[in-house]
């Protein structure tokens, strides 16, 4: 055989520690795991989890669907961390994949979702690029977008219930901390009475409920997160993504969200995020990433099922420009936003965008009237996952198992070493925005590899479940014949 | 004792009663239209506000066509076209009924406001037929007896319940046979499928309206359902995106612990954990940062004068269904405040 695929970098992120005077890092989730490397050099720093014996990890994948219970799973972990218990009690890995990864503007902190267990991870990066577990949250549904906040004191994180949640980036002392402001309520009888329910049936449901009740039974109260959090806004949709402006002349701050039933919301910011500024409504299929450059925040260019991008004056929910994203749409073109970056390379200020399951790359130049100018797109060995910049280049993680183009199909026999990430940098002189590729940091992270996907994944139900962990846009579009 | 009715006998009886329902609705080609019947509208009562459904919803509120529910208030100039190109009204809908089931606040509120444009929003497609219908049928009503009858009567009939009506036809019998030339004849009220807890920023801009009914929500008893409910602190704030400061925001439920949800997710009253940290400086109410910030509630005092109180507790369908059980109705009405100044 010739050696088994390796998992590729699904995130990847650029850690800038100048403000605290340790190297840089890069840091990248694969498979479940998070690896951190030397931004200059390459090298591998440190993994986590780490691993206890070899590098045998769990042959079963955790169940997708698997009900984690809120109340007892975080509280054994939060005292966990990677560094100190290996060997002793290793954090065994319960889940699949790392589909979130940000890391804090001061480099100090990163925080990282791992997928079946809802759990948000923060760690603190040691000087060395260790990472280290200093907290675990069961999220209550699965987060689509998490974003740091206020000087990366609070995570804001969106979830496909449509909720967005505020949660201390580094929890309280108290160890339970009541859910700030809380409004469940306990009952003291059913809801229903015989004055509020007729039908026989419903009569009869009544009685049982009532003779339960006078027999001590009380039904389960769904309590939120045990730890300390704040519901700031809600969409009755999957929400998909989240953006937080903090606009520095007029001190004012908003939150955008986008969602699968094509709205983008402005809110205000923390602590009144429940001010509902506007709506940019425009796209007719789902929107999946919305991106507001740091270098022009009153821009906001959108993207989702839309063959198009949109640009927006967010502010005002002015569309400035339909930024075709093939040459030819027609009704049945199905393309889907994976990820819009905006990048700022030393004078140029580019946006980049790539689709689902394609191994180009995108790339646009915003103008000063707000509108993209199309230049040279980026061709890459494998379909693209996720970019970050970095040493005046970008990185751009790449799918060396599937078929370029195809987010299904997976390669014959795995390269060696198999491409994890390419980079680029802007050749400079030329009118043009033009690319040169950049090969020493990469090939070495390249050389290194990460983990196998174990011989069992590779084919059959884990390989789908695998296919859909890294490719999911397909199911946020809506399907005809659906009805009721 | 006599079985209950076989499936098979209901469907044939309903296939009956929907041949019956395609010549009723041909009766409309002699230029009469009768008022629908409820019985041919069935529907059961829930809808599940997450699935996706076969909505028709506009590109945004500018591409909203309005012109064929409200053909009174096409503006007469042609050229003046919105982003559908679809011909502008001379007013925009303000005041709109979610969840308005059959159509009876509407009907009842509808002479009240002549000039006000007035929507149902229903998410239950039978039952949006049925309004869509009675509209038809009570314009063509008023047409009939507006040429018929010199306009002497001019005189608004509030529609009045009568105490105990037939448990099958409640309103479509004493409603909806004015005998009188009603203000606005109907012309102001409408209904639409929708989905409100998605979809009502697509059809109303901010601050566009001065009303919201919300009147017996479907109760969803079964606490895992809670987040089905058309009330919540996060809806809320759809709710004050699309009111205008001052405008008014109408409750009412006859499940009393829904109420208290209703006043708990408006904040205007302790929930028992809330009660418990009140000790940590928490009150219900005056914190910043919630929805105490855009609501206000109404005093009772302001309520016994507001005519449209009466008109949500008396004359919408469920309204009189819970007259009839001697069931409870709890009322609770909210008035938008401005928007709370930007934090310094």
């Amino acid at each position: 055989m010739a050696g088994n695929f390796q998992h590729p970098f699904l995130r990847i992120q650029h850690v800038d520690r100048q403000s605290t005077g340790s190297q840089n890092l890069l840091i990248a989730s694969s498979g479940p795991r998070l690896y951190s490397y030397a931004a200059e050099s390459g090298q591998r720093l440190a993994i986590w989890p780490r691993d206890v014996d070899g590098a045998e990890e769990n042959q079963e994948p955790p169940e997708k669907k698997r009900r984690v219970s809120n109340s007892k799973a975080p509280e054994n972990e939060v005292s966990k961390s990677a560094g100190e218990a290996a060997g002793k009690s290793p954090v065994s890995i319960t889940w699949s994949s790392i589909p979130l990864l940000v890391a804090s503007s001061s480099g100090k902190h990163v925080v990282a979702l791992t997928s079946e267990d809802k759990c948000i991870r923060v760690f603190s990066v040691g000087g060395d690029g260790d990472l280290e577990q200093l907290s675990a949250r069961n999220m209550p549904k699965r987060p689509s977008a998490i974003v740091l906040a206020s000087n990366d004191t609070i995570i804001l994180c969106g979830d496909k219930f449509g909720d967005v949640y505020s949660l201390p980036l580094i929890p309280g002392e108290k160890p339970t901390a009541l859910p700030s402001r809380p409004i469940t309520q306990t009952r003291t009888q059913p809801a229903a009475t015989s004055l509020t329910v007729h039908s026989k049936k419903n009569l009869q449901a009544l009685e049982q409920q009532k003779r339960q009740w006078n027999e001590g039974y009380r039904p389960e109260e769904k309590t939120g997160p045990a730890f300390e959090h704040q519901v700031l806004l809600g969409h009755v949709s999957l929400l998909t993504d989240l953006v937080y402006v903090s606009l520095p002349d007029s001190k004012r701050s908003y939150i955008l969200t986008g969602d699968r039933d094509e709205h983008i919301r402005v809110s205000r910011g923390p602590p009144q995020a429940h001010v509902i500024e506007n709506f940019c409504l425009g796209h007719t299929s789902f929107i999946s990433k919305l991106c507001v450059p740091q270098w022009a925040p009153e821009y906001l260019v959108s993207g989702g099922g839309d063959s198009h991008l949109l640009v927006w004056k967010w502010a005002e929910s002015q569309i400035l420009q339909k930024v075709p994203l093939v040459d030819n749409a027609s009704e049945t073109t199905e393309v889907a936003v994976r990820g819009i970056w905006a990048v700022s390379l030393g004078t140029s200020n580019v946006i980049i965008v790539s689709l689902e399951g394609s191994s180009q790359l995108l790339c646009y130049v915003l103008e000063p009237a707000g509108t993209l100018k199309a230049q040279n797109p980026i061709q890459l060995s494998g379909n693209v996952s996720d970019l970050t910049t970095a040493n005046e280049a970008i990185f751009v993680s790449v799918d060396g198992v599937r078929k370029t183009g195809s987010t299904q199909e997976w390669r014959e026999t795995p390269a060696s070493p198999q491409t994890l990430l390419e980079a680029f940098r802007v050749k400079t002189g030329s009118e043009s925005l033009e690319w040169e590729p950049v090969q020493e940091l990469a090939g070495v992270i390249n050389s290194q590899g990460t983990s196998d996907i174990i011989a069992a994944a590779a084919e059959g139900k884990q390989r789908k479940e695998l296919d859909e962990s890294t490719y999911s846009m397909a199911n946020l579009r809506k399907r005809k014949g659906e009805d009721d | 004792m006599t079985p209950p009715p076989s499936k098979r006998q209901k469907r044939i009886a309903e296939d009956a009663a929907a041949s019956q329902l395609s010549e009723e609705k041909k009766d409309t080609n002699n230029g009469e239209i009768k008022m629908p019947k409820k019985k041919f509208y069935r529907q059961r009562a829930h809808a599940n506000p997450f699935s996706d459904h076969r909505l028709d919803y506009p590109l945004s509120p500018a591409h909203m066509d309005w012109s064929p529910h409200y053909p009174a208030f096409v503006d007469p100039d042609p050229s003046k076209i919105n982003l559908s190109g679809a011909r502008k009204l001379l007013k925009d809908v303000e005041v709109v009924d979610i969840g308005c089931g059959f159509g009876g606040l509407l009907v009842g509120l509808a002479p009240l406001m002549p000039d006000t444009l007035l929507l149902g929003m229903e998410i239950r497609t039978q039952v949006l037929d049925y309004v869509r219908t009675r509209v038809r049928a009570l314009r063509y009503q008023q047409s009939q007896l507006k040429n018929s009858s010199a306009p002497s009567t001019s005189q608004p009939q509030e529609p009045t319940p009568s105490e105990q009506q037939p448990e099958s036809e409640p309103s479509a019998t004493s409603d909806d046979n004015p005998t009188t030339v009603v203000p606005g004849n109907y012309e102001n009220i409408s209904a639409i499928r929708s989905n409100t807890m998605k979809f009502l920023p697509n059809f109303f801009a901010r601050s566009q309206l001065s009303k919201i009914f919300i009147c017996f929500p479907d109760p969803h008893f079964k606490m895992r359902k809670h987040k089905a409910r058309i009330i919540s602190e996060t809806l809320n704030a759809e709710y004050a995106y699309v009111l205008r400061p001052g405008g008014l925001m109408y409750t009412i439920t006859d499940v009393e612990e829904y109420h208290h949800w209703i006043l708990r997710h408006f904040r205007q009253e302790k929930s028992v954990a809330q009660e418990d940290g009140g000790a940590a400086g928490e009150t219900a109410t005056g914190t910043a940062g919630d929805v105490t910030d855009l609501f206000e509630r109404v005093s009772e005092e302001e309520l016994e004068r507001d005519p449209c109180v009466q008109v949500m507790k008396e004359a919408t369908e469920e309204g009189k269904k819970v007259t009839r059980n001697k069931g409870h109705k709890f009322v609770a009405v909210f008035r938008r405040k401005a928007d709370p100044q930007w934090p310094a």
